[in-house]
């Protein structure tokens, strides 16, 4: 079927709106693309996520429009969520999403991977998990990792703002250490987690800690990792997404903010498999990167 | 291993001809076996053309978690691995049947306590997978015996309930339980508990059809909500989205989707009535002043009291309650017209059945409800409680 | 505020809670009555045709082409809403939206009150949503509004509608858009 859910019957575009009838005609979709997706369409396709109702200049939403843009075949892509920011994103995306419970993603979506391999074993579905730090780190991290170990054939991104913002600023596991959140009045008193790192011992074939300063590196990072996920084992992005709100910037200060962290707590980390890289190179002779 | 390819018009994957679940629990020929509940219950999923289960190791239930993974090796079921921690079993769980697959799992006390979060979560997504709960004591302090006060936890969750007595049952309803579960009407997780190590490891006679025959797959396109496998209209559907944020507030959503779950278990009376041949069943003397209310393997023991009591000229029966939600209420004021005493034998301690039937009979009916014999921790219930529980009612001087 | 329901504010009590339950396979649900198909359908039409702003709202299993009967259904309903002298509003996807709906043109699940208030429709058709987001709109819709609700399920139909036709699919439509010529013919409209 695929594309076909989106096809608005002819009886009914008249009564349609305008962001249903764009998703049909205007949205970049693997099956009509000779090239892989990317960026560079964002500015004259339509997107596949409509509304959000996240803060004004939130990088949030920004990460998640590149990482939409990016993935190698959305028609048949189920992205899994936790609770958080980025919930309130979810139902706006033109995609089949989950979001379950707070900290479960990892497992909800292992189930759906394996029954989608089972279900349709001519098709290949990608399932993506994107959840916040405190979702991926703290309350999910048993789940995270053991997906790792699994060698579940998912890709698992982190929108890392380095604290609880959808509850009101808490220090998470991925706050640096002497920042002062709420829950840590005097300064968390804890390195931040080398989550990127851990991804690695744990079983990743493609690890990455980075901002998401550089639309293209994200959009780059993302279809690498959900190829290699399909065909190798689990990959883990972990991407900078500051809280603005929570660190006392202003709406326009998100991008510098970023690019300052680009050389400091997210310089970048790259880790790739033997077996990832070769099949990467592969990839780039095929046309498909 | 097989492929859901190999599945024809007429055969599921592992080749067993498909069949109604009428013709599997009805007219199919049977034949004797003698083995344990978790040995009866790898012989029911076999013959259910299962997708999915996911496992992990508590007492009792183990043994059934690992039967049904031999019957992934043999080809009988798609998808099986074991899982971190019930918790995130649950999850898992959650992912299979959302994608659109016919799941089943098994836990017991702690581990349902563990992944309590997830049951709600699974009534409010309306997944029609189905939870074997072989109950047990729950810490502290720590036990592995049988006692069933988990079920009580599992009562508001919006799961259907019900409650098999022995070996035989708990074939015949693990069966049905998919089929009720998976009516688009209904569609809502299901939680078969049996008893553990009374019903898990207990050897019993059982007549089973043969296993060349499955039930027919699990459609996920009649579900009342898309599966989650890209295939079904509306391309942008979050399942199940934080609908307080639609138009600034929606404030009946929650509600009114919190009542539809509700309704919805509601909604499977009539199949289960069908399969399960009424919600509840009636042993001994139907115009008897002493009634026992029980589920479970407390049944079993009633029963045993009933004889014993008719020894002594006394009349009793037994009301055994097979589905406790949907709880059987119009069934049990009818049971129970012209009974003086129902009692209500427990294993666990805080008397939940108990409760439950005194809010079903609150203004209706006359009955006095004692609470008791109960027991708890993996003692027994042995017919001499019962006995001498119903002989200090009827006659507190004497006694037993 | 115009329009206002039996219970105001609360999706309660539901149909079930009441006693009803979706018909058995073959009949219809009228009320709380279980009529057949055909006197049901002669009511559904005679109840769209006679209402104000009757209204149908076709959900996503109708709206999008992803298979041969949705096809055809969408060709069903489209002669459907003219022979019943009907609107049509799509709830063309379940999603909470932000900031708001647009009540004029849209019907969304979580609210299908404003569509209905707004618009002051007094009868509508629920056909091709999803049995779930349905009944969440449903139990919404009878609570809170006077409208009179009918739901064309290809399943097993939905008790907290006012009348209810289950297991519909093109043949089905079919025959209900035959009846509705006749009643459509018999009231001279």
């Amino acid at each position: 079927m695929g594309l076909d859910i989106y096809k608005i019957n002819p009886e009914f575009k008249d009564i349609m709106p305008q962001e249903i009838i764009d998703l049909e005609e205007n949205a970049t979709w693997a099956q009509n693309q000779t090239k892989p997706r990317g960026i560079k369409e964002l500015p004259e396709t339509k997107e596949l996520l409509e509304e959000h109702s996240l803060c004004a200049g939130c990088p949030e939403a920004a990460a998640l429009r590149y990482v939409l843009s990016a993935l190698p075949k959305p028609e048949d892509t189920v992205i899994v969520n936790s609770t958080g920011c980025t919930s309130l994103m979810f139902p706006h995306i033109a995609l089949h999403t989950v979001h379950s419970l707070f900290g479960n993603q990892n497992a909800v979506a292992s189930g759906i991977k394996r029954v989608l391999n089972w279900r349709f074993p001519d098709i290949e579905k990608d399932v993506v998990v994107l959840a916040g730090d405190g979702a991926t780190v703290d309350i999910g991290l048993d789940y995270t990792l053991q997906s790792f170990f699994r060698q579940e054939n998912i890709t698992t991104i982190c929108f890392d703002n380095e604290v609880y913002a959808n509850t009101g600023g808490q220090e998470s596991g991925m706050t640096p250490k002497g920042q002062v959140f709420k829950m840590a009045p005097t300064g968390k008193k804890f390195e931040k987690v080398k989550m990127w790192e851990l991804a690695k011992t744990s079983g990743c074939h493609y690890s990455i800690n980075m901002t998401a300063s550089a639309p293209k590196a994200v959009a780059k990072a993302v279809r690498e990792a959900i190829l290699i996920a399909r065909e190798i084992g689990p990959t883990y992005l972990n991407i900078y997404t500051p809280c603005i709100l929570e660190i006392g910037l202003s709406a326009n200060e998100g991008l510098g903010e970023m690019k300052d962290q680009d050389k400091d707590r997210f310089a970048s980390y790259k880790y790739v498999s033997p077996e990832a890289e070769e099949f990467l190179k592969k990839c780039k002779a095929e046309g498909r990167l | 291993m097989s492929t859901i390819k190999d599945m024809t018009e007429t055969k599921n994957w592992s080749g067993q001809t498909l069949v109604t679940a009428d013709h599997m629990l009805f007219e199919a020929p049977r034949n004797k076996h003698f083995m344990t509940g978790s040995e009866v219950l790898k012989e029911a999923v076999k013959r259910c053309t299962v997708d999915a289960s996911v496992s992990y190791p508590i007492t009792p239930q183990s043994e059934a978690a690992h039967l049904i993974g031999e019957l992934w090796a043999e080809g009988y079921v798609g998808v099986y691995f074991r899982g971190e921690n019930e918790f995130g079993v649950m999850s898992e769980v959650a992912g299979c049947s959302m994608a659109g697959a016919r799941t089943i799992t098994t836990t017991s006390g702690p581990g349902t306590l563990r992944a309590m979060e997830n049951f709600a979560q699974w009534s409010g997504t309306r997944i029609p997978c189905q939870l074997i709960l072989m109950a047990r004591g729950i810490n502290s302090p720590l036990t592995i015996q049988p006692d069933n006060l988990e079920v009580s936890y599992m009562l508001e969750t919006g799961c259907m309930i019900w409650y098999a007595e022995n070996v035989q049952e708990l074939f015949d309803m693990s069966i049905a339980a998919f089929i009720v579960a998976e009516k688009p009407d209904v569609h809502v997780p299901i939680v078969t508990v049996v008893d553990g190590f009374f019903v898990s490891h207990t050897r019993e006679s059982v007549m089973l059809p043969e296993d060349d025959i499955a039930l027919f797959p699990y459609e996920p396109y009649k579900s009342p909500l898309p599966p989650i496998d890209s295939e079904t209209p509306p391309g942008r559907f979050l399942r199940d989205p934080f609908v307080m944020k639609s138009n600034y507030i929606s404030y009946a959503t929650h509600a009114s989707w919190q009542w539809e779950v509700r309704s919805a278990v509601e909604r499977s009376r009539p199949y289960a009535e069908h399969f399960l041949n009424g919600l509840v069943h009636i042993t001994g003397n139907e115009d008897a002043e002493i009634a026992f209310v029980t589920c479970g393997t407390a049944s079993h023991q009633a029963k045993e009291g009933q004889r014993e009591l008719e020894k002594l000229g006394i009349k009793s029966k037994v009301i055994k309650l097979r589905t406790i939600r949907p709880f059987p209420k119009k069934e049990l004021l009818a049971a129970l017209e012209g009974v003086k005493y129902a009692f209500v034998p427990e294993f666990n301690v805080v008397g939940w059945l108990e409760k439950e039937v005194k809010t079903a009979l609150y203004g209706k009916s006359d009955t006095e409800v004692v609470g008791g014999p109960r027991v708890a921790g993996g003692m027994s219930l042995p017919a001499e409680a019962i006995i001498q529980e119903v002989m200090e009612k009827i006659n507190p001087v004497k006694g037993a | 505020m115009a329009n206002q329901g039996p219970t105001y504010y609360s999706p309660y009590p539901t149909a079930v809670y009441e006693g009803v339950i979706t018909p058995p396979e073959g009949k219809a649900l009228l009320l709380t009555d279980v009529v057949d198909e055909e006197i049901a359908m002669r009511e559904i039409a005679k109840v769209m045709l006679t209402s104000e702003n009757a209204t149908i709202f076709p959900g996503p299993q109708v709206l999008y082409g992803y298979n041969e009967e949705a096809k055809k259904k969408a060709k069903l309903i489209k002669e459907m809403a003219e022979v019943l002298n009907s609107k049509m509003i799509p709830m063309y996807d379940y999603r909470p939206k932000y900031p708001k709906i647009d009540a004029e043109v849209e019907i969304n699940p979580n609210h299908p009150n404003l569509t209905i208030w707004h618009n002051n429709i007094k009868a509508a058709i629920f056909i091709g949503v999803h049995c779930h987001y349905a009944n969440v709109a449903l139990k919404i819709v009878r609570a809170e509004t006077d409208c009179y609700t009918v739901a064309i399920c290809g399943l097993s139909g939905h008790e907290d509608a006012m009348a209810t036709l289950r297991d519909q699919h093109s043949s089905e439509l079919e025959k209900f858009i035959k009846i509705a010529k006749e009643v459509k013919a018999e009231l001279g409209k």
